[in-house]
């Protein structure tokens, strides 16, 4: 996205503009009013006596609200405005934008004011890919109402938009014949209402009950956000590094604004997966997400889990990828899910997401002692330990592994690197499918050995957890003799359909380390790979390592750093007892959050840091993007080495000198609330020039 | 004379009368009115779910959630040739109140008869091998 435009959200609802308030969308770029998946508004230009307005300045308000501060005039040659015109806007069901304009004459003045709309009705893949559409436009007025229409067969969708002031209307816009007093003002409060047959209000009703309490819709609406209570009950952090503190306020506001309520399960919130692509429920992402903030909002995380079972795969759907047990991996509402001309309804083409959702389960219980939501979900889990074994061996060799069914529009790749060159062998050469990548071993022996103490614990089958635990035991003895690459030293990223070992050096191997499959005798080996010189960039660890035949330092998932990745390498890193060596990976990683303003992207760039001093970022990455978001607040608990312990909260920090000391006060959990202290101890420069002449 | 064959819709709502529990549907309480317009004419039926226990009546009790769509329509889900949340996003299954029931009782519909096919094929492949 291009520098300049102003965003505003709420969930899957946002609205992007120019500086001054204005959206003149092309069908390939994404401005306008999305909700949904769908575009509701790609043109709102605001003119005055036929011109339009110059930003003096724009404040982001609050995550859901910005204020435009405008003149008229051409902003080539400076010229006294006589007239000044403020446009606030926060988003609800649409948004609503109050009108203000202020004379600074001394005379009275007449003016047209005038607001022009359209919408293009694009569904959110329509502008990804820029596709044409197949539907009519009309529109009507009702209830003094502008409504814009799209049909295709039984398929609407509707735009409102409405004033408390009284305006001409016509097909394109609303015009207000406007006088103001001198040293007087004027304002209107116009409401534009998004109409979606999956929403619970009608459009009619959410516009009589907006319009013309704009202040009173304000007030109630930011409590309703409860920012401040948000901000509230997650832990204080007071620590030496200002930059480490921006970055953790960034990381909760952001949190917060990507917070999303999935239809279905109205009045919880659950992480929507970024900014503008992917706004809303994805498993994969919501999961790693929720795990993540685990330490700061562990509600994220009961909402993922309730959300994610009640859409579990029940049935075999070729289109959608559909196993019965299988967590999903992306839900949409627009034109094209609807046509089925796109599998998302839930598509279900993940071989990650199911594993992790038993190993999110497991470390949600172990943080807030919830047992009664590991008993509600009972069922659900032992689907998803069931769908590891009965319908994710693909190959019958006792691998998680994954081959589309939907060949038109499925995921080649179901793993967290999707994109089709994501998985090679050494030489650059791509694998033929099923492929079962290593890190799905991973989350699925993570799985079996946590689904055996939630069954233990709190499920009372001693049986299951016997057998779970003994699967277990022979995954990792099976996965450590056939995925290792003896003369590397380190795990290959995948075994192709002939049962091949791809070659090729990556990030994977931290993933490994988090789960736990890796053996106790090879984890220095790999721990010093993801340190080395290929792999280690200096700012964090690349997906792919320098060397391998497609790496290139800004492809995607073949030699971009990111964030979230490098969290949960880290975290690898201490289960491991590498402390100093998650310390390293913190210390990159958030120096390099400082050059972002706290926000990290999606990805940034493989260069060595020592090349380019700044992080290069990825060009079209998304942001905020809510697994980068939750990247720092997984580091704090790293560096913080939280870990808990039956009924207590174990600390253990190694911190990076350059951090200074840390305070994380009131950390929630099954302890009721406890203090975190640490002082960074571990010199990273040192480390760095050790690790790097290692490699 | 013999009554004519019982169709689809039919056998499905039986079915579920007869069920008892569910256990996809554990998580779910309340009641759903099913509403299929079959020309001039609207069949309804009410869906009480308690935490997985169905039952099935032509009672008129306030439902929580109103689904209402063309029999026909209804006829292809329970024969696995519709899907109900694309069908509700085409705008063709009109849903009142509460969403999440309607989720949960779709889960009781049967996927497309040619993924199962696919499946066994695949199943048996592994098995020959």
């Amino acid at each position: 996205m291009s520098e300049g435009l102003v965003k505003i959200l709420d969930g899957n609802i946002f609205v992007v503009s120019a500086d001054n308030g204005d959206i003149e969308a092309s069908l390939t770029d994404p401005t306008g009013l999305f909700a949904f998946d769908t575009r509701f508004l790609s043109r709102w230009v605001l003119t005055v006596d036929g011109k339009q307005l110059n930003a003096l300045s724009t404040d982001d308000l609050q995550y859901f609200e910005a204020r435009f501060f405008l003149v008229p005039g051409t902003g080539t040659v400076y010229v006294d405005a006589d007239l000044s015109v403020i446009r606030q806007r926060s988003v609800s069901h649409g948004f609503h934008e109050q009108l203000t304009i202020v004379n600074h004459r001394r005379e009275p003045v007449t003016l047209a004011v005038r607001m022009e709309v359209g919408s293009d009705f694009a569904d959110l893949f329509e502008v990804k890919d820029a596709l044409k559409k197949k539907g009519k436009y009309s529109y009507r007025i009702e209830d003094d109402c502008l409504v814009l229409e799209y049909r295709r067969e039984t398929f609407w969708r509707e735009t409102w938009i409405g004033a408390d002031k009284p305006a001409t209307i016509d097909d394109k816009g609303l015009t207000f014949d406007v006088t103001i007093n001198p040293q007087s003002r004027w304002s209107a409060h116009l409401r534009v209402v998004a109409g979606h047959p999956a929403l619970p209000m009608h459009p009619k009703k959410a516009m009589r009950e907006g319009v013309g309490m704009t202040t009173r819709a304000t007030r109630a609406m930011a409590m309703a956000h409860n920012l401040e209570t948000w901000l509230a009950n997650a832990p204080t952090l007071t620590c030496d590094s200002d930059s480490l503190r921006a970055t953790y306020h960034r990381s909760l506001v952001d949190l917060a604004a990507l917070r999303f309520e999935a239809p279905i399960l109205p009045r919880h919130a659950l992480p929507a997966a970024g900014l503008p692509w992917f706004m809303t429920m994805f498993g994969r992402d919501s999961i790693f997400t929720s795990l993540q903030a685990l330490p700061f909002a562990p509600d994220l995380a009961a909402t993922t889990l309730r959300a994610l079972g009640a859409r579990q795969g029940t049935r075999l759907d070729d289109f959608r990828d559909e196993d019965p047990g299988r967590i999903l991996h992306e839900t949409r509402y627009g034109e094209l899910t609807a046509f089925e001309e796109r599998p998302h309804s839930p598509y279900y083409g993940t071989a990650d997401a199911t594993p992790l959702y038993v190993v999110l389960l497991d470390e949600y219980e172990r943080w807030t002692g919830d047992t009664k939501l590991v008993r509600d979900l009972e069922f659900e889990a032992r689907a998803a330990l069931a769908w590891i074994d009965e319908y994710a061996d693909l190959q019958g060799n006792g691998y998680v592994s994954y081959k589309r069914r939907n060949e038109k529009t499925g995921l080649e790749n179901q793993c967290w690197k999707d994109s089709w060159d994501s998985i090679s062998f050494h030489d650059g050469t791509l694998p033929g499918f099923p492929r079962a990548t290593c890190e799905l071993q991973g989350y699925a022996y993570d799985a079996k050995l946590r689904g055996a103490r939630l069954a233990r614990k709190v499920w009372r089958d001693e049986g299951l957890a016997d057998r779970l635990e003994k699967e277990a035991a022979d995954l990792k003895r099976r996965f450590n003799r056939d995925f290792w690459v003896e003369d590397g030293g380190y795990f290959a990223v995948a075994l192709d359909e002939q049962g091949r070992r791809v070659d090729s050096l990556t990030s994977n191997n931290g993933h490994l380390l988090w789960s736990g499959i890796v053996d106790k005798s090879k984890a220095r080996s790999v721990a010093t790979h993801l340190l080395g010189k290929h792999l280690f960039s200096g700012w964090g660890v690349r997906t792919l390592a320098e060397g391998e035949g497609r790496f290139n330092p800004i492809g995607y998932h073949v030699g971009t750093v990111w964030p979230f990745d490098n969290s949960f390498i880290a975290w690898g890193l201490r289960r491991y007892g590498f402390k100093e060596e998650a310390a390293q990976i913190a210390e990159g990683i958030l120096a390099a959050a400082e050059f972002f303003a706290g926000r990290l992207p999606e990805a940034f760039g493989g260069y060595p840091r020592a090349m380019t001093k700044y992080p290069v970022q990825y060009p079209t990455a998304c942001s905020p993007q809510a697994w980068s978001t939750g990247a720092p607040l997984l580091l704090l608990r790293t560096m913080l080495g939280l870990e808990p312990m039956d009924d207590h909260l174990v600390v253990d920090p190694a911190l990076p000198s350059s951090i200074g000391r840390i305070e994380l006060l009131d950390i929630p959990g099954r302890w009721g609330r406890v203090d975190a202290f640490g002082r960074g101890r571990v010199d990273t420069a040192r480390a760095a020039r050790r690790s790097t002449s290692r490699g | 004379m013999t009554d004519p064959q019982p169709d689809a819709v039919s056998r499905f709502l039986d079915d579920l009368a007869t069920r008892g529990h569910d256990p996809l549907l554990h998580g779910a309480t309340g009641t759903m009115r099913l509403e299929l317009i079959d020309g001039g004419d609207t069949q309804r039926w009410t869906i009480t779910v308690d935490k997985g226990d169905l039952r099935v009546s032509q009672r008129n009790t306030r439902p929580d959630a109103v689904m209402t769509m063309q029999r026909s329509l209804f006829e292809g889900m329970v024969k696995g040739r519709v899907n109900a949340t694309a069908a509700l996003l085409r705008g063709v299954l009109v849903v009142e109140g509460d969403l999440g029931l309607v989720t949960a009782f779709a889960r009781l519909l049967p996927g497309p008869p040619r993924s199962v096919t696919t499946f066994l094929q695949r199943q048996k492949e592994l098995a020959d091998r």
